[in-house]
């Protein structure tokens, strides 16, 4: 039995891998790159809750969640990437012997956490993208391990290269890896430090105790818990008579689920990972499906059902009354056909699934710090300088899970207004050098170019007199890809620059 | 950061060596290739464009007048836009692959394609089709590798003292380049010489600035050894890069000559304009990169329909 689960977590995780690597132009995808986000039930009760809509394709996660009816928490032992990766770095622990077993009192926590998100939701903020394990994977694999792996990838070719000798066959194995799973060029995540250090202290965590994460904070694992409490079967099970009390099964327990009694264990806590029926020295312990009910208490006081909610609605107010920065929101461009900014945020779980496959492409989605408030933290937003929107590329609204970005057709897309470009005439060189330059107007995929350019005679900084290309943005053609932007040679903030001036988000009564 | 700049270092000095091996050969390829021209050049009109190609050829004296059995060839498309080839903003797959079919069969020991792209790469290649289309064809088509590029001093520069430039291109044994001829607001026209900065590294927005001189410099280390200019459809505005089909015009024409700066006079009438009004077709002429002078010149018309 624990064969076969650490099968399924290997399947599960190489099927992660697969869909993240897949989330590249050209996508042609044979399963759509979001599906392991759909399965999660945290990201859709909360973008449900958060929206107040029914969003058909979440419907899977509730599926995954009614399961756990029957299964417990299965999900967290035989499919969740974060626990795989988490028992992957458990071998840390034991390097380090590292042997302590914290207070089961924390168990608790998770449940505040899941508290606070669902409350936060209702009140209409969207808090899972913090918590949600596979959000956790994708946004980490995307921006922090992505970069690093593309990095680690080439330099090794780069080094081998420069040996001199069977270059043509290494040529050939680099192209072939370009082709599937380098990036053409190295990629660039901006804050990719700090998603570095979200997903390493998760996984540090397990030094304090195995799966710490699982156990005491996952608000995932405490909804599947949740259910678990409630199951109808009845799962690990103990032949009483033949437990020689030898205690392995307990010590052996990534959840600390199983009691004193070596008997009897918390269904809430057991993941069903079968290690204590592997370890058992008298094969006391088998695992059954058969009819079984008895709930179990979920060790939520009311006490601390009042204080998780209080925390939720202090945090909801903190953010929702952050100091409004005009200057810093102005700048803020969406990906096209973002739903309008209040709704993109609800729906928006953070999962830089967009980033991701933007990367391979004109690569001009980021990961926000605080550009757009606190509460617009990790969501996508336009990075002119270092990336543009490809004209051609409709593909970050097509591994969106939650339809925070509506996936437009190409046509649809082109017409979308992400925001406008506005020249710097102090820093464009036709107006500040008296020099034609025109690379803006080069760059501008539009069929009737939205830079436009007057011929004038100017005076140049020596006082020679020339004929220069004044370039300047048509308001009326402009759509906001920023391809100008990215490509202005000027050093540092450029001579032309994005706003979402004149933006369009996508909306259902008004389509494009 | 720092290990960056070790890598930079490490890839500049280890490599220095190679790269000026590279336009050593360069220049002797340069020179075997200057052999008696029949003509200067071929205006092949109204085939199908791998006739046309075959034609011009032909009328040039053979394509074994420039690719020799085993050497290394590059021939250099402009992949440049994420473009279809009806938007007429990236060169004509079937000239691109009728060019590698003529240079494998003269022995060529491999047929290079590539060119650094504005849009992103991938889709460039794929939608142009020159990528399919060029290795069906025999050629090795690859993505540009950033770890490639070489910086060149350029002795004969005059706003360029040194820039970086692909290393396919720099240790090609025969430099083949296939452009598109197309509008262009800054230069008016985008031709043969323009190509040339398809295989240059580091920000070439800094080249669009006193671009008549700067393209002129580029093209004094990389120098075709055959044009071959695709005017089967011509972008007339909107141009590099179009988008609107009514900006584009259907020439069905091939220009070919050895001298560039031929190739690019004859193709600039193609629009209406002067060579003697283009910038850096002075500049170059100046420089001894080529005539301009195309009423001077011995010019082969063929009329495939005729």
């Amino acid at each position: 039995m624990r064969t076969a689960r650490r099968i399924s977590q290997a399947i599960f995780f190489l099927f992660f891998l697969y869909l993240f690597f897949q989330a590249a132009y050209p996508y042609e995808p044979f399963i759509s790159s979001d599906t392991l986000l759909r399965f999660s039930p945290l990201v859709a009760i909360t973008t449900l809750l958060a929206t107040r809509q029914w969003i058909g394709p979440l419907v899977f996660a509730f599926i995954v969640l009614g399961l756990s009816i029957a299964l417990g928490r299965y999900f967290c032992g035989w499919i969740c990437p974060l626990g795989t990766t988490i028992d992957a770095a458990d071998w840390l622990r034991r390097k380090l012997k590292r042997q302590s077993q914290p207070s089961r009192h924390l168990r608790t926590w998770k449940f505040t956490m899941l508290i606070l998100l669902l409350v936060a939701a209702i009140f209409s903020l969207q808090l899972a993208w913090l918590f949600d394990p596979i959000v956790i994977m994708t946004r980490s694999f995307t921006a922090a391990l992505f970069p690093i792996f593309g990095f680690l990838v080439q330099s090794l070719f780069d080094i081998l290269i420069r040996f001199g000798v069977f270059q043509d066959s290494l040529y050939a194995v680099n192209d072939f890896l370009r082709e599937s799973i380098l990036p053409l060029e190295q990629v660039y995540f901006q804050n990719s430090v700090l998603l570095l250090l979200v997903l390493g202290s998760i996984l540090l965590l397990t030094l304090l105790a195995r799966r710490y994460w699982c156990r005491y904070l996952c608000p995932l694992g405490a909804l599947f818990g949740g259910f678990a409490s409630l199951r109808l079967t009845r799962g690990i099970t103990v032949a009483g008579d033949k437990c020689i009390d030898c205690g392995k099964c307990q010590r052996e327990c990534k959840m600390d689920a199983i009691n004193d009694d070596f008997r009897s264990h918390s269904r809430v806590e057991c993941i069903e990972c079968m290690s204590c029926i592997s370890v058992c020295p008298t094969q006391a312990i088998s695992y059954r499906l058969n009819f079984h009910w008895a709930p179990e208490n979920l060790d939520i006081s009311r006490r601390r059902f009042l204080y998780s909610t209080a925390g939720s609605v202090i945090t909801l107010a903190t953010i929702r009354t952050a100091f409004p920065n005009k200057i810093a929101h102005g700048a803020v461009v969406r990906p096209p056909g973002a739903l309008p900014e209040g709704e993109f945020l609800d729906r928006c779980v953070r999962c830089q699934a967009c980033s991701k496959i933007c990367s391979s492409t004109g690569a001009c989605l980021q990961p926000a710090l605080l550009e757009s408030g606190l509460e617009g933290i990790w969501s996508p937003i336009v990075n002119a300088r270092h990336g543009y929107c490809e004209y051609n590329c409709n593909l970050c609204g097509q591994v969106c899970p939650t339809g925070a970005i509506h996936p437009l057709p190409l046509d649809a897309k082109q017409k979308m207004r992400m925001g406008t470009a506005y020249f710097d005439k102090s820093r464009c060189i036709p107006w500040y050098r008296a020099e034609d330059c025109l690379v803006c107007e080069e760059h501008c995929p539009l069929p009737d170019k939205a830079i436009k350019f007057d011929i004038r005679e100017a005076r140049a900084p020596n006082g020679e007199i020339r004929v220069v290309k004044f370039p300047y943005v048509d308001e009326s053609l402009c759509i906001g890809c920023g391809i100008c932007v990215t490509k202005c040679p000027v050093a540092g903030p450029g001579g032309i620059f994005l706003t979402n001036a004149l933006e369009q988000r996508w909306e259902e009564n008004n389509p494009i | 950061m720092k290990s960056m700049e070790r890598r930079e270092f490490l890839k500049i000095a280890g490599l220095a060596g190679l790269a000026l091996t590279g336009v050593g050969k360069l220049d002797l390829a340069a020179a075997t290739a200057q052999q008696p021209s029949p003509v200067d050049l071929a205006v092949i009109q109204n085939g199908d464009p791998a006739a046309m190609v075959r034609k011009s050829l032909e009328v040039l004296g053979g394509i074994s007048r420039f690719v020799k059995k085993g050497q290394v060839v590059v021939v250099k498309p402009n992949i440049g836009w994420d473009r279809v080839p009806e938007q007429a903003a990236t060169t004509n797959p079937d000239v691109v692959a009728e060019i590698v079919r003529l240079c494998l069969k003269a022995g060529a020991a491999k047929v290079k394609v590539f060119d650094k792209t504005c849009n992103q790469a991938r889709r460039c290649y794929q939608r142009s089709q020159i990528e399919k289309a060029a290795s069906d064809a025999g050629a090795e088509v690859s993505h540009i590798y950033p770890q490639k590029f070489r910086k060149v001093t350029i002795s004969q520069g005059k706003e360029l003292k040194s820039w970086e430039f692909y290393q396919d291109a720099l240790e090609a044994d025969v430099f083949i380049n296939v452009p598109i001829a197309k509008h262009h607001s800054l230069s008016r026209v985008t031709l043969g010489l323009k190509n040339i900065m398809g295989v240059i590294g580091e920000n070439r927005g800094h080249i669009h600035n006193r671009f008549d001189v700067k393209i002129v410099d580029l093209n004094t280390v990389i120098k075709p050894q055959l044009t071959i200019l695709d005017a089967v459809r011509i972008l007339m505005d909107n141009g590099p890069q179009g988008g609107n089909l009514n900006d584009v015009k259907e020439m069905n024409m091939i220009i070919a000559g050895a001298d560039p700066v031929a190739v690019d006079a004859y193709g600039a009438t193609l629009f209406g304009l002067k060579p003697e009004n283009l910038g850096f077709l002075q500049e170059a002429q100046r420089r001894n990169l080529g005539r301009m002078d195309i009423q001077k010149l011995k010019i082969e018309k063929v009329n495939l329909k005729a």
